[in-house]
């Protein structure tokens, strides 16, 4: 019967569950420019690596993001092109430490419901009470900081500016998940403006041969 | 030379009057519309799905430490892999689309019917064979989705009575879904579809012994017959490259269509997603589950709500020709059905609070209602129609087809 | 009338042969991607590299490192058997020790027969391949039996604090 159990719980669970509902997430449109996602990967590899990894990223991958030599030597900081973009806090330091492993985020701009969105709303939708405890309106209790400072932002000039650092973090964060997008469309436009005339050219045969039957 | 060659083969092997009888020169009814081209269309994503899936495999590995990061490798870093793997993963749903539209035509024109029963029954045996392959499937990414879905429906086989704990254990031959039913789940989703190819040769080998059914019902004589060659070759074909332009569109600006986030998080035993809904195609079939406040019941009703189809041919007992094109009951229930599976469907994506129960559970009554009713209704509806006088078109379509019976044609 | 007839036959076969070209071209550009799909990944070539320091191999010894999936032999020779490959040009597929090795002491080579690929065992005066029997001698040089060739020599600088780079 244990699999029975598991299995009403699950059903159960899908209707205990709150859904994030979409609305609720900032409708931003998401940068893919050079200058957006070279700003991400810097404040990825500077802040967010401090706690995260992206295993599927290698430090070569970057080059992609079209830095300078200069900005590139920087970013990498000495590390190998081929090793991978792994957390400054190793996984069994971070479990001491926090108690759960952070998310792998080579993968979290599409691992979320709203993608992007959801992260971006999350970066900007932490807040300080009364009390002067910190706390995130999307995920009440989560344990992630506020690593932007938005809860602390005195004035509307640097609250854009932290949701532009939240953008262009989103950016890469998007980019990292789908790294082959560029490469996807470019090819995409082809083979479409292909089938397209491959179809035209069949339709009119297909006229031609079917009027024979008069 | 050439003729040579052929003529040593073609007595050794019925070559050249293979083709001709059965590709060239097969006669095929001249009033097929474009509901006909599915079938053909379902034999390339076939194709496409085991071409892609032999690539795939050549870099997937089955282990639950490496099965999310082979992907991950794939996506990343083998050459086109990101295409080949959207390639598979939007062509599992294309299949589904292809399939469910050929089964919509074969009901409303009543192709399913004498002598076509067995073209029907073994299309349900290909039906049944290619929701287990793209239900193992879904299993490989290893994600969250994969794991849960996997997990749910072997729990399903638990509500078997006496044995289903024991079932359970030997489908998984773990005590939770774990390496053990990755491993068996991806060597059987690389052997069914060759199991699969075979049914597909049964099939077709029934079609070309009764040949295609028509939109008027009745078969045809040999004049209203023209040869597959050139006519449905180049229909098939320009049918092909319409269905690939949508598909590319997908594969290519909205792969991730048919991948749910939840699956690129990388499966947890410990931890539930917190909302689960199972790929697009079987939403129906598991709001019908999930109507049965009983496990067992549930369980049942799903397995016979796919099953059902295949008691159509005995269900409809009306002796009119055709399907709902002259039969107004008919063709009324036809679209009530379509409607109620559409609500079914978008029923199985909610989270099942209180108004979804009760809508899914008139929507299941109706969708079995149908099915039980319909011996009855045929028969009242056919006493009707000959009451009333059968319409002048109809009346055509019968007169010619005693005129062939009594010709022999 | 037949003039016609003529012209449209003509037409439908310029298109007949249009659409054909056209489709079978598509046909092969769609194998592309997955004949590529087979290629060595970024991951694999990274591996084209392997390094050793030298200075833990004693006189008479021989390491094998793992390079692109392929054993390399890595041997220190005494100078009796640096004197006994000098003195010969090796057999079917002649070649002077000197052209074979950078440091004399050191020779390094390809462990893999170059018949059909076994690793060969190591003798007294050279290796033995367990395959089909061919003899190398301590140059790495084909003696007798199957092998076409002269033990291949991989691309490789010894640096100047004893570091084997090999690739």
């Amino acid at each position: 019967m244990r699999s029975l159990r598991v299995l009403s719980g699950v059903l159960l669970a899908t209707t205990m569950m709150p859904v994030v509902m979409a609305a609720v997430l900032a409708d931003v449109e998401i940068p893919s420019d050079e200058a957006s996602l070279q700003r991400g990967a810097q404040l990825a590899t500077s802040v967010c690596l401090g706690c995260h990894g992206f295993k599927y990223l290698r430090f070569g991958n970057l080059q992609a993001l079209g830095f300078s030599d200069e900005q590139f030597d920087s970013l990498r900081a000495g590390q190998d092109l081929d090793a991978a973009l792994d957390s400054y806090t190793p996984a069994d330091v971070a479990r001491d430490l926090y108690g759960v492993v952070p998310p792998d985020l080579s993968l979290m701009a599409k691992a979320r419901e709203g993608g992007p969105h959801h992260v971006y709303t999350l970066l900007t939708s932490y807040y300080t009470d009364e009390s002067g405890v910190t706390d995130n309106h999307l995920l009440p209790g989560v344990r992630m900081p506020d690593v932007l400072g938005y809860s602390s932002a005195a004035t509307p000039g640097e609250r854009t500016e932290l949701e532009r650092q939240a953008l262009d973090v989103v950016a890469f964060l998007s980019w990292a998940a789908d790294p082959k997008v560029e490469q996807r469309e470019r090819l995409g436009y082809f083979v479409l403006g292909y089938l397209v005339l491959f179809a035209a050219l069949l339709y009119v045969l297909k006229r031609r041969i079917w009027a024979r039957l008069g | 030379m050439a003729s040579t060659l052929l003529a040593w083969i073609n007595r050794r092997f019925p070559f050249t009057s293979f083709v001709r009888n059965e590709l060239t020169d097969y006669p095929v009814p001249r009033n097929l519309s474009f509901w006909w081209n599915f079938g053909f269309l379902a034999g390339f994503v076939l194709l496409l799905q085991i071409v892609s899936g032999v690539f795939l495999a050549m870099h997937y590995k089955p282990d639950v430490n490496l099965a999310f990061d082979s992907v991950q490798h794939i996506m990343r870093e083998v050459e086109y892999g990101w295409l080949i793997r959207y390639l598979h993963s939007t062509g599992a749903s294309a299949f589904f689309a292809v399939i469910y539209l050929h089964m919509i035509r074969t009901l409303y024109y009543g192709s399913y019917r004498a002598p076509r029963e067995l073209m029907w029954w073994s299309g349900q045996v290909l039906l049944l064979l290619i929701m287990a392959t793209a239900f193992m499937g879904y299993l490989l990414p290893w994600g969250q989705m994969s794991y849960w879905g996997a997990q749910v429906i072997t729990s399903l086989f638990g509500a078997t009575p006496m044995i289903g704990e024991e079932l359970v254990l030997w489908l998984r031959g773990d005590y939770a879904v774990g390496d053990a039913t990755l491993n068996r789940f991806f060597a059987l989703h690389y052997l069914v579809p060759f199991v699969l190819c075979v049914m597909v040769l049964i099939h077709l080998v029934a079609l070309h012994h009764v040949k295609s059914s028509n939109p008027s019902g009745i078969d045809l004589a040999a004049k209203d017959n023209i040869p597959f060659h050139p006519y449905f070759t180049i229909k098939d074909l320009f049918g092909m490259v319409v269905f690939a332009v949508m598909f590319f569109a997908v594969v290519f600006f909205a792969p991730e269509t048919f991948i749910e986030e939840a699956n690129n998080v990388p499966a947890d035993p410990l931890q539930t997603p917190p909302h689960i809904v199972p790929e697009w195609y079987f939403l129906p079939f598991y709001a019908i589950l999930r109507a049965i406040p009983d496990t067992l019941g549930g369980a049942a009703a799903m397995t016979v709500s796919v099953l059902i189809f295949a008691a159509m041919p005995l269900l409809d007992r009306s002796s009119l020709p055709g399907g709902a094109r002259y039969r107004p009951v008919y063709r009324a229930m036809f679209y009530l059905f379509v409607m109620d599976v559409l609500v079914l469907g978008y029923l199985g994506t909610q989270a099942p609070e209180a108004w979804v129960v009760v809508v899914g559970r008139v929507a299941t009554i109706i969708y079995f209602s149908i099915f039980l009713l319909l011996p009855w209704v045929s028969k009242i509806e056919e006493r009707w129609l000959r009451r009333r006088g059968l319409p002048t078109a109809l009346q055509a379509t019968m007169a010619s087809e005693r005129r062939q019976k009594a010709s022999g044609v | 009338m037949a003039d016609t007839d003529e012209a449209d036959a003509g037409r439908r076969d310029f298109l007949t042969t249009t659409t054909t070209i056209i489709g079978a071209a598509g046909a092969a550009a769609a194998c592309w991607p997955f004949v590529v799909s087979m290629n060595p990944t970024p991951g694999v070539r990274a591996q084209g590299a392997a390094s050793l320091p030298l200075d833990g191999i004693p006189p008479g010894a021989i390491r094998t490192v793992a390079w692109r999936g392929k054993p390399v032999f890595v041997f220190h020779r005494v100078p009796e058997q640096i004197a006994k490959a000098d003195s010969s040009q090796g057999g079917k597929d002649p070649q002077p020790d000197a052209e074979r090795v950078q440091d004399a002491a050191w020779l390094v080579v390809v462990g893999l027969c170059t018949h059909l690929g076994c690793v060969p065992n190591k003798t007294a005066d050279g290796w033995l391949c367990p395959c089909h029997g061919s003899v190398y001698d301590n140059s790495g040089r084909i003696l007798s039996g199957p092998a076409p060739r002269n033990l291949d020599i991989p691309p490789y600088t010894i640096s100047a604090d004893g570091t084997l780079m090999i690739g």
